[in-house]
Order: C-alpha cells, then sequence, then structure tokens
C-alpha cells in the first residue's frame, strides 16, 4: 500500500479536496494538502502535524486522483516512529501492545473477564457449530465504560437465538489503530497472531462489535482469509426485521443517531444501525445535520485516543453535542466505542446522554 | 460529381449532426436525419446561452433548425434510430425504428390544445427534470418537427370501463390521476369540462362507472363519485373564471331549469349563444332543488353551480310557466330553437280508496315542501309506500322531521328495490324498517285525516315487462298499520298537455318522442330531453341529454345536420387473463371509505351525510386506480376530446424500415456525468444543489420559471460553482478534462452578475482552462466584474444555519473557508452519450477507454469503419464551434467517400 501511494502522490493535482474533507483543517495547524505537496517533494514535515489526522477517511474516498491522503499520513508517521520522534504517549500505547496486546496495558489475562456480568456461559469459538466469532475488541474488554457492549450484544445475540464463540485471552488487539499509527511491524505482528487464531479454530465468520476492527480484519487482513467479517449491527438489524428478536419494551426518547467514520463513510453500514433504533418502541430517531457520508468525525481515530494533540481548538465532539441540542435530542446513540468515549464529555455537560446502540437494545429487551 | 442520387445518413440532431446535414444537402446529397426524441436541437437548444459572447442558444441555433424542417434535400425522422446496419457494396443498409407518436403529424397544427388537458404529469427531459411537462407533448416552443407527440410506455392496466359506463364519458382516469398527485384544482377542472354538475354528481350520481371498474374485479372498485367530491371540495367555484366567448347572438329558449336544461344552458352559452331558462317553481335546480333532501345534496351546493351558469350569461327567469299555445309561440317566436326540459314532476296517484284524506300527501309533493324549508312533522306514525329512491328519501326526510316510527311498504323485496343500495344501507342503519311484500289496499280515516292503513300481503309471480317479477296479492292476508301520515312514492308522471298543442309527438305516458342521438323532436328547431322524454331517470342521465341537445341545437343555428356524438363502446372487463397479469402486480387494497356524520348525530336534522375526504385518504384512494398506475400515457382519451383536428391515433404501430445509404455521419452527442455517487456535495440529498445543465435550464426563458433564477419561489443570492465535477476524476472513471465546464461556469457566473442584484458569486477552480481567442478574455471580465475564483475545490456541502455550508480550502491563501450560499452548482463533467456502446456495436467501430468514439489522430472524423464518420461530442469532450467544425469535416469527408466510385 506504501509503495502504491508513492507514485499515486505524484498524481495529486493540488486541488484541495481532500484540505475541504478534512475534519481537522482550519480549526489546527494541519493540512492535508499540503502534506501530499510536501511528500512529493520529500521536503522536511514538522514533526507534530501528521498526529492531527484522525484516520477518518474522508480524503482518501473523496480524492478525485485517488491518491489516498490518509496513507500519504501513515507514510509520514511511519517516518517519525522509525525515527523514534513520537509522543510519549503513542510510544507506550504501542509498547503496551506489544506487551499486552493492548494498547492500554492492561494484563493480557482479564481480557475475558467482561463474560462475567453474564448469567449464561459464552463459549470459546471453536465449541460453537457456526464458527461465529464475536471479535470484542480491546477497550471493550477492558473499560469500565465499555465494558457494557460485549455484555449487551452477547445478551441480544442469546435473545435472538443467534450462536456466537470468543476468543477470550487469546484475541489480540486487531491492529487498526496500530497501522495508522505508522508501526507496521507491530501491526503485521498482531495480524499473524490474530489470522493464527482464527485459523487453528476454524473461524468462517468475525462479528466485530468495534467498527475499527471490523475495518481492519474486513479490509486489512488479506483478500483470500475466506472469513466473512462484519459489523454486530448488520446482524442484529436484520435479527429484528425478522422477528427473530422481539423488542417488547418501550424508550420514549428523542434519540439522535452519530455515524462512526469507520462503520459509515469508510463501510457503507448507514442504514442498519437507524432501522435497528427506527424499531425500537416509543423511541423519536433525529439526524444531525451533518450525517451520513458527511457525518463529523468524533475525532477519537487514527491513534487519537491515546493522546492528546497540543490546541486548544474546540473539539468535534463538542460541535456535535451542540448540534444534538439544537435538534432537540435527549440522547446521542452511536455504535462505536471511541465515540463513546470522545461524545461523552461534552455531551454530560450539556446535559445529554451518551449511549451504545446495544444499550438502548437492551433496555428494551 | 455523377448524376447519381446519393443517400446520407446522418444519426442525431444536435448541432453537430445538424451542420454535417445542411452541409451535405447544401452539395444535393439526400440526408436522412434520424433523432432519437421528439425534436432535433441537441444540448445546444437545452442551453440558455453560448460562451463567450453571450449569445442567446435559442437565437443562434433554431434558424438551423428552421433549415433542416425547409431543407428539401434532408428527409428528418424524428423519434427513429437505428437498429441494425449491413454493409451494401461501399454503403450500408440501415435498420431503422421509427417509433409510434400517436399522433398525425400532417394534422397536428401544434396548438396545445391537448397537452393542457392532459392529466399525466412527467418529468421534462428538456428541463432535465427542473419543470413538468404532460405526457402528449411538444418538448419546447421552437422544436422541430414542432408536432406534438404522446410518450405511451405500456398498455393502460385496465379498459377504463367507467368512462364506458358515464353517461356524459368523464374522464374518470384522468381525475382519478390528478387527485393522487395531489393536482386538486386540476382534477376538479377536468371534471368540470365535460360536467357542468360536478357538485351534484359528487353527491349523488348513481355511479355507473363504479359497477363496472375494473379494480371491482381484482378486490373492491374505486369510489370514484366520491373522489369527484373531493375534488369540488376543495376547489371554490366562485373563483372560477368565466370563459371568455366569442358572441353569436342566437337565441335559445330552454323550458325547465332542471339539470337537463341547466347543462343544455351550460353548453350553449359556452358556445356563445343567448339562452333563457323559463322556470315554472320560484327556484332553478328542478329535482336538485326541489327533491333530493339536504342531508345528501346541500341546496348552496346546488346554488353555486346555478350562479356559475348565470356567470356565462344565461337569464334563467324563475316563477314563469309556460302554459298554453300563446306562451308557446311567443318563445318559438323569439327564438331560434327551443330545448325542452320540463321533466317528470307529478306524482303518481296509488289508486285505492281514501287517498284524498288528510295526512295521505305524494312524496315528491312532501319533499319539494320540506326543501322549500316547512319543517313541519308529517306525523308520529309515517308509512311511506314505494321502493325507488323518492320513497327513500321521504322515509328519511319524515325521520329528520321528528316522526316517531317510519316505515317503509314495498310490495317487492329488497332485491327488486330500485333504490340504491347504499341509500337503503343507510336508512336501515338509521332505524327505519322496511316492510317487504305489502302493499296498502285503503286508507281509513277517523274525522277526514288518514288513522289506518289496510294491506295485503304479496308474493312474486311470474317477470312482469320491466324483468322484476311482478307481485300478486296473496289471498286473505290483509293486515293493518296504525298511521298518521301516508307518503305515497310510486313513481312520477311528465306534464306535457300544454305541448300537445303545438304538434310535438308523443309517446308513452306523455313523454316527448326525440331522436336519442340528437335530441331532435318532430318539429323543427326543438328538441327534447332529461325526464320528460325518458321518464323519471338518474341526474346524469339527464345532465347527458342536455349535452347531447346543446351539440344539436349549436350544430343546428349553423345550419349543419345535428349529428349524435360517436358513442364508446360498452364498458369491459378484464379477462382472466388479464387479470391474471394484474395480480402479479397490484397489491390488493381495500377501498378507502369516505368518512360519515354518525347516525345518531345526523338523523336530528337536515345536516349532510358525507363528510368528505381528507386529501391523504383522497390522494390514496385515487392512487387505487389501475389507469393511472401505467407509466406515461394513460390513454385517457382526453387529447382525443380536445384535438379538433382530430390528428390524435392511439392505435399507431412502431414501424421499422430499411433504407440504403452511401455513408453514415453519427452525430451521437453526450450525455452530463451523474453526481449522486459523490455524497459529500449533496446531489440528490440537500435542497439547492443542482447541476450545470439543471442550472442552465433554470436560467432560459423556455425554462420552467421562464428565465428568472429561482430556488423554490425565492430569488437566490448567494451562488457556489464547482469545477471539475466528475472530470479529470479518477475515481467516477473520467481522467480526462471535459472543455467546457470552466467556460459554462463563467458563462452562468456572468449570467447570474447580470440578472440578480448584488448576488454573491463563488467559483471553485483547479486551474482555468481559457484557451484561444475571446475565452481568457472572458474568462478575466468575469473575475473583474465581481465573481470570487477559489482555487481549490471544496471538500463538502453540508447544511448550514441559513443555506448550504461549503467547506472549501482557499489554497493561495492556505485557508479553509467554510461559505454559506444559497444555491451550489455543480460543473459536471461530460459523458459518452448513452446507447452509445450499442450503436458501436451494431457498426462495428471501435471506442476508447472511456467509451467515446474512436478516430483517426489527423482525419478527426474517420472511424476504423470505411464510410462511416463521427463528429461532436460522439468522439470527445468539444465546445460548440468546435462541434461545429467536426460537422463540417464529417460531411467533407463523407462527400469524398461516396464521390470515390466515380474515380473507380
Amino acid at each position: 500500500m506504501a509503495e502504491q501511494s508513492a507514485t499515486r502522490v505524484l498524481t495529486c493535482i493540488q486541488c484541495g479536496k481532500c484540505t475541504g474533507s478534512c475534519p481537522e483543517s482550519g480549526k489546527t495547524p494541519f493540512n492535508v494538502r499540503m502534506l501530499v505537496r510536501k511528500k512529493q517533494f520529500q521536503s522536511v514535515v514538522d514533526e507534530a502535524l501528521p498526529w492531527y489526522c484522525t484516520s477518518c477517511g474522508a480524503c482518501t474516498i473523496r480524492c478525485p486522483r485517488d491518491v489516498k491522503p490518509s496513507e500519504v499520513i501513515i507514510e509520514l508517521r511511519s517516518k517519525l516512529v522509525e525515527d523514534g520522534d513520537i509522543p510519549v504517549a503513542i510510544q507506550k500505547a504501542l509498547e503496551n501492545t506489544f506487551v499486552q496486546k493492548n494498547p492500554w496495558g492492561r494484563s493480557r489475562n482479564k481480557r475475558a473477564d467482561w463474560v462475567q456480568k453474564l448469567d449464561f456461559e459464552v463459549p470459546h469459538v471453536s465449541e460453537t457449530q457456526s464458527k461465529r466469532l464475536l471479535f470484542v475488541c480491546c477497550i471493550q474488554a477492558y473499560d469500565p465504560r465499555c465494558m457494557v457492549i460485549p455484555v449487551n450484544v452477547a445478551r441480544l445475540f442469546q435473545a435472538g437465538g443467534m450462536e456466537f464463540g470468543i476468543l477470550g485471552e487469546e484475541e489480540a488487539c486487531c491492529g487498526n489503530e496500530i497501522r495508522r499509527i505508522g508501526e507496521s511491524g507491530l501491526f503485521e505482528e498482531l495480524q499473524e497472531e490474530n489470522l493464527a487464531a482464527f485459523q487453528e479454530y476454524g473461524v468462517k465468520e468475525i462479528v466485530a462489535l468495534s467498527p475499527h476492527c471490523m475495518n481492519v480484519l474486513k479490509k486489512e487482513y488479506g483478500d483470500n482469509t475466506g472469513i466473512k467479517v462484519s459489523h454486530y449491527t448488520e446482524l442484529l438489524a436484520p435479527m429484528i426485521k425478522s422477528g427473530a428478536l422481539s423488542l417488547p419494551g418501550s424508550f420514549e426518547k428523542k434519540v439522535i443517531y452519530h455515524d462512526p467514520c469507520f462503520l459509515g463513510k469508510q463501510n457503507n453500514v448507514f442504514d442498519e444501525p437507524r432501522d435497528m433504533l427506527k424499531a425500537v418502541p416509543g423511541l423519536e430517531l433525529l439526524e444531525f445535520s451533518r450525517s451520513r457520508e458527511v457525518s463529523l468525525c468524533c475525532e477519537g481515530g487514527g491513534g487519537r485516543m491515546f493522546f492528546e494533540v497540543e490546541a486548544t481548538y474546540q473539539r468535534n465532539a463538542e460541535v456535535r453535542v451542540l448540534d444534538a441540542v439544537e435538534k432537540g435530542a435527549e440522547i446521542i446513540a452511536t455504535a462505536c466505542p471511541f465515540c463513546v468515549m470522545t461524545l461523552e464529555d461534552p455531551a454530560t455537560e450539556k446535559g445529554l446522554v451518551v449511549k451504545e446502540l446495544s444499550e438502548i437494545l437492551t433496555e428494551v429487551l | 460529381m455523377d448524376e447519381k442520387e446519393r443517400n446520407v445518413l446522418v444519426v442525431g440532431g444536435g448541432i453537430g449532426g445538424i451542420t454535417a446535414a445542411l452541409e451535405l444537402a447544401s452539395c444535393g446529397i439526400s440526408v436522412t436525419m434520424l433523432e432519437e426524441g421528439p425534436s432535433i436541437g441537441g444540448r445546444m437548444i437545452q442551453l440558455d446561452k453560448t460562451f463567450p459572447t453571450l449569445d442567446c442558444s435559442t437565437c443562434t441555433l433554431s434558424p438551423k433548425m428552421v433549415e433542416v424542417a425547409l431543407q428539401q434535400k434532408i428527409d428528418l425522422l424524428s423519434w427513429a434510430k437505428p437498429m441494425a446496419v449491413k454493409k451494401k457494396g461501399r454503403g450500408f443498409t440501415v435498420t431503422i425504428l421509427k417509433k409510434a407518436r400517436y399522433v398525425d403529424m400532417k394534422k397536428c397544427t401544434a396548438c396545445g390544445v391537448c397537452s393542457e388537458g392532459c392529466p399525466v404529469v412527467m418529468k421534462s427531459e428538456f428541463n432535465m427534470g427542473t419543470g413538468p411537462r404532460k405526457a402528449i407533448y411538444i418538448p419546447f416552443p421552437q422544436a422541430i418537427p414542432n408536432k406534438a407527440s404522446i410518450d405511451r410506455r405500456e398498455e393502460r392496466l385496465c379498459k377504463a370501463a367507467c368512462m364506458d359506463a358515464c353517461p356524459i364519458n368523464t374522464n374518470v382516469p384522468g381525475y382519478l390521476k390528478h387527485i393522487s398527485e395531489g393536482r386538486f384544482a386540476e382534477a376538479y377542472k377536468l371534471i368540470r369540462a365535460t360536467n357542468p354538475f360536478p357538485s351534484v354528481c359528487g353527491r349523488v350520481c348513481y355511479a355507473p362507472c363504479e359497477r363496472v371498474c375494473n379494480r371491482g374485479q381484482l378486490d373492491e372498485p374505486l369510489a370514484i363519485r366520491d373522489l369527484k367530491r373531493f375534488a369540488v371540495d376543495s376547489f371554490d367555484i366562485t373563483a372560477l373564471e368565466v370563459a371568455q366567448v366569442q358572441k353569436t347572438d342566437r337565441k335559445v329558449a330552454v323550458i325547465g331549469a332542471g339539470p337537463a336544461g341547466l347543462a343544455c344552458a351550460h353548453d350553449l352559452a359556452l358556445e356563445g349563444h343567448d339562452v333563457t331558462v323559463y322556470e315554472a317553481l320560484p327556484e332553478a335546480g328542478g329535482m336538485l332543488r326541489y327533491a333530493i333532501p339536504e342531508y345528501r345534496l346541500p341546496k348552496d351546493e346546488v346554488r353555486n353551480e346555478i350562479d356559475y351558469i348565470r356567470r356565462l350569461g344565461v337569464d334563467i327567469r324563475c316563477g314563469v310557466e309556460i302554459g298554453g299555445q300563446t306562451a308557446a309561440d311567443e318563445i318559438k317566436g323569439a327564438n331560434e330553437a327551443i330545448f325542452v326540459a320540463t321533466g317528470a314532476p307529478k306524482g303518481l296517484p296509488l289508486g285505492v280508496d281514501g287517498e284524498t284524506l288528510s295526512g295521505v300527501v305524494d312524496g315528491i309533493r312532501f319533499l319539494r315542501g320540506v326543501n322549500n324549508g316547512e319543517h313541519t312533522l308529517p306525523g308520529a306514525q309515517v308509512a311511506v309506500v314505494g321502493g325507488g329512491n323518492t320513497a327513500v328519501d321521504c322515509a328519511r326526510t319524515a325521520k329528520r322531521l321528528g316522526s316517531e316510527s317510519v316505515r317503509i311498504v314495498y310490495r317487492r323485496t329488497r332485491e327488486e328495490m330500485p333504490a340504491a343500495d347504499e341509500e337503503i344501507e343507510a336508512l336501515l342503519h338509521e332505524g327505519i324498517e322496511i316492510d317487504f311484500l305489502a302493499a296498502p289496499v285503503r286508507f281509513l280515516g277517523e274525522g277526514g285525516k288518514v288513522a289506518k292503513m289496510e294491506c295485503v300481503r304479496m308474493e312474486l309471480g311470474e317477470p312482469d315487462e320491466s324483468g322484476r317479477r311482478r307481485p300478486v296479492a296473496k289471498a286473505g292476508s290483509e293486515f293493518s298499520i296504525p298511521v298518521d301520515c301516508v307518503i305515497t312514492a310510486l313513481g312520477q308522471a311528465v306534464q306535457t298537455s300544454f305541448l300537445e298543442s303545438i304538434g310535438l309527438a308523443m309517446g308513452k305516458g306523455a313523454t316527448i318522442t326525440i331522436d336519442p342521438s340528437t335530441g331532435a323532436t318532430n318539429i323543427e328547431g326543438v328538441f327534447a330531453g332529461g325526464d320528460v322524454v325518458t321518464g323519471p331517470a338518474y341526474v346524469v342521465d339527464a345532465i347527458a341529454a342536455g349535452k347531447t341537445a346543446a351539440r344539436s341545437i349549436s350544430a343546428y343555428l349553423k345550419g349543419e345536420m345535428p349529428t349524435g356524438e360517436a358513442q364508446r363502446g360498452e364498458p369491459q372487463k378484464l379477462s382472466v387473463e388479464e387479470l391474471g397479469v394484474l395480480t402479479g402486480r397490484i397489491r390488493a387494497q381495500h377501498r378507502i371509505a369516505m368518512p360519515e356524520e354518525p347516525v345518531g348525530e345526523r338523523i336530528s336534522d337536515f345536516r349532510e351525510v358525507g363528510l368528505g375526504y381528507p386529501s391523504e385518504e383522497a390522494m390514496a384512494e385515487a392512487a387505487r386506480c389501475l389507469a393511472g398506475q401505467a407509466e406515461g400515457c394513460i390513454q385517457c382519451g382526453e387529447c382525443e376530446r380536445r384535438c379538433e383536428v382530430k390528428a390524435i391515433d392511439h392505435m399507431m404501430k412502431d414501424e421499422i424500415v430499411d433504407m440504403d445509404f452511401d455513408g453514415i455521419v453519427l452525430a451521437p452527442g453526450f450525455d452530463l456525468y451523474d453526481p449522486t455517487e459523490k455524497k459529500e456535495l449533496g446531489y440528490g440529498t440537500l435542497e439547492g444543489v443542482i447541476t450545470g445543465i439543471e442550472f442552465e435550464r433554470v436560467c432560459s426563458v423556455t425554462g420552467p420559471t421562464g428565465g428568472d433564477i429561482l430556488l423554490n419561489g425565492k430569488e437566490p443570492k448567494r451562488f457556489y460553482f464547482i469545477q471539475c465535477v466528475g472530470s479529470r476524476d479518477r475515481q467516477s472513471g473520467a481522467r480526462y478534462c471535459s472543455r467546457v465546464c470552466c467556460m459554462y461556469t463563467a458563462k452562468h457566473a456572468s449570467i447570474v452578475r447580470d440578472r440578480i442584484k448584488g448576488a454573491e458569486i463563488y467559483i471553485s477552480y483547479i486551474d482555468v482552462r481559457a484557451y484561444g481567442k475571446g475565452y481568457e478574455e472572458f474568462y478575466k471580465t468575469t473575475q473583474e466584474n465581481g465573481t470570487f475564483y477559489i482555487r481549490g475545490i471544496p471538500g463538502e456541502v453540508v447544511k448550514g444555519k441559513d443555506g448550504l455550508l461549503v467547506r472549501v480550502e482557499d489554497m493561495l491563501s492556505g485557508e479553509l473557508r467554510e461559505i454559506e450560499v444559497d444555491l451550489v452548482v455543480l460543473a459536471t463533467g461530460v459523458r459518452p452519450r448513452k446507447g452509445i456502446e450499442a450503436l458501436c456495436e451494431m457498426m462495428s467501430l471501435e471506442r476508447d477507454e472511456y467509451g467515446f468514439i474512436k478516430v483517426d489522430a489527423i482525419a478527426p472524423s474517420k472511424t476504423n469503419v470505411e464510410g462511416i464518420f463521427v463528429c461532436g461530442m460522439g468522439s470527445g469532450p468539444k465546445d460548440v464551434p468546435d462541434t461545429v467544425a467536426s460537422g463540417g469535416e464529417a460531411a467533407s469527408r463523407c462527400m469524398e467517400y461516396i464521390a470515390k466510385d466515380i474515380f473507380s
């Protein structure tokens, strides 16, 4: 991929579409188009700049010349990683991932602790008939706020009669963020480890709980894995529609849905989350001024979960919350743990609640 | 060249094809020009202006188009395209498909009356969907050929039996189509075009249409009558314009102001005749005014309809009884024609003892009294004798006046009851009983007032002449009912004795004898119709009779022989096979009933029972009409009815012909990139994001707004033009520059600057390509006149606070700008014309990687096939001057080719 973008870079016509699409443009010193230009001439780049990128993918999706600017950013980062010129927090995240297979450095043997919150057993994927793997994701395995997501999805699947298993401690970080940080060596290691596990246990289908994991498993683990990868909403929405999963409760709230970049614009899953919300009795679904393909990035991706950029500009999450308030929403729903984390602070400040989709569904189960 | 005639085929009627054809024809070559659409003119005729001179595009091109039409050597075939091409010697045999246009081009005068009446509204291709057109249409005023054509895409799904069943052939599918798509006023006007009493028929018509509705074979018939009422209710008749007609100063008298007489007067007035209507009763309307009760037909509705007829100039004189020879003569003397429509106003007597007792009243007289405002209690115990609509009306009226018990006594069974089913239902609902198989034999009174009705039980015997089984009295079955009021409603008779003296021929029951197709009586200039001819019948039959007579009288006054109008066929049913096909396509859907007043409330007064539809329900019910579900023309025949020169021919068929040519010039033209897939630009999802060609139509005087730049009726002030949409774009598969967008965008900016004072205009560009003479200067002038050129293509267009927010990096300053505007225009790039693939395949032509026709590098009109040449955008993007040049080039190369055999 690096090789491809090197040649593509020379075909850039400097139209500025990337900068116009970028959620960091204007308010920060980050200018994608300028960085691509510098890459064309191999000029020196201020080492702080590449870290602003949230890897939302808008530039690459929209670039008329298919230059893939977000990949150019990863190349710039790789160089910095190689030279060791990276923020300390990033360094720490990489080390943690190397050792404990998760960026937070939590003990690997606690990766399946979340299942204790369930009142039923979750089998190892090798013991399932369907060989359907629930890929949990690091943040959802360890973070107390996000741990409810796998718990809820497991309950929903159980209620809808959808068989699934997990890898437990054997699951390693998917590497989506690691690759975007520019540490391709570590990414490849994670990929190999996970693929080996998939192969060993005959995994046929992966249901990812985080759009970030889904993205990398689906698009960057190679084309010949033979494993079908989807986001859990792609399974739940049809279960609700067919009646396999019924939602008898009532949720009388005004809910606005925030499209995660890795689920929406990068993987075109727009309708399933909305269909799920529309199926919830009593729920009134609202839309942001910017939704679907032009949804505003929450700035949680591309390694931005692990460190704070040095700036005092208005965060997109706050822009998002203000829009939600204006639309009259009581709850911001989303389908990504990073979005939950970034949106929650400004939302709480404005008296709004952030909920991951599975949380709302579990309430009406 | 030798004497032999040469023939060249030119495919495509844009500016390229037109240039080539005219060049070839001017050199004596016979040209056949095929245009796939209804008119030549191509893309250029869609443009408002041309760059860089800002000349009016239509003014530049239409003389050329006219030249094509006038050039003897050019045979223009519109709606035509090649289907197959075979090499024949040095030339070609081409199989040509000529699509049926369903309009006789020799007869059509392009008057446009057909389009006006057509109820099918479609998106105008000429206006790029920014405006509507009809299913029968002329795409634009300067079209060549300037002839209408019908866009018929499939056979109608039903037989439109409704229209055949209606005595006045109401265009039911047409008005239902209008209602289903929310055009309520249009629906009303369409109904009004053949019916002077829509509000009456929308309430009390017996709706023969619904009985035969083909949808009824599938699930349930459409609520045609109630939907008519909906259209009427949503239109204010007092705002209906009075048609301006040329007065003829011919005088016609109409005797009787019932539905027949007034319908006749209405139609005659529209023909410009002076009409005087004589009515014996104090108010006009006949049975509509005096018989049908208020709860079924509010009298204000009738008055409004009649007021409109007065507004048409008809003189209605009420309280004038035409009795006796003198009066009749007087009228005849002052008028050139007379229409007799005196109805059947006389109730028939029962013919039993005691009928003269007080408390025994004639039904028609009873209803007349109540309709006159005499709301007195007829009696506590009322019996109504009879089984027709009048009997039902009397019973329901008595109930409303407060009678304790009301019953109907009828000598046959429910099956034979002539009253409308729904009326009987409503009556039973309202708690009125019907005593079937019973007939009164005498009335007994106390103190001169009726107190008891003696009846006898009946049984049904053999059918009589009416086809119904004759009731026969059962011996010894007498019984009696205590009553204090008996209303007899056994039918009505005509009163024509005053006409005998003038020698009018009479038939059974003293009804007037006429020629049913014209309404003419045995006396010249005297016509008759309605109940006075048929005996008591339905309102719509009377209206039909009045209309027929009006047509005949008009013809008579012109000195023509009155001939009847060609009758439509009998209503047809769908065959089993047709039904089978439909059940696959049409989802079963129940009829949506019109809401009614609850029984408990309505029987206490004379409020209208039917409440009328809410709009959404009316639209949903109308959308059930099978005819309306056909794509394109629904074959309702409105155009046929309106066309004065009888140019419509629904029976036309597509034709396929083989023709020989010595050479072929292709001018297939181009399409524009559809930017829907560029989601970030909001085309198709955000209001106010349009394409350049759509903007062109919005600016054009022949466009949907007549040249006013409007967005939802408001003039936008802030404009943002985005260049290179779908050009130089690897993602949409077009890496080439489209060559015209920089200049047409500059042109758009100039047009805006010219027409909208104080407009704020931005243009996003990557680099401006304004090569050659006049172009760069034009670009600079556009800049100087106050257009902000921003180097940088917007990343996205999103909803802003008060408009559309464009996010763009202004690269020359390095700043990210967020600019709020009202209108975003996407300068979409050029694409090969849809269908070019098939065209190239049939002619074995090679195409380039983008799909344009491959041409010789130094003979740019030569294709890989000898004898086939291409011009214009068919081989790649070109502006108008280049296209014109290439048209000339293709023509001369073609001439060179076809002249070669002279020397060989």
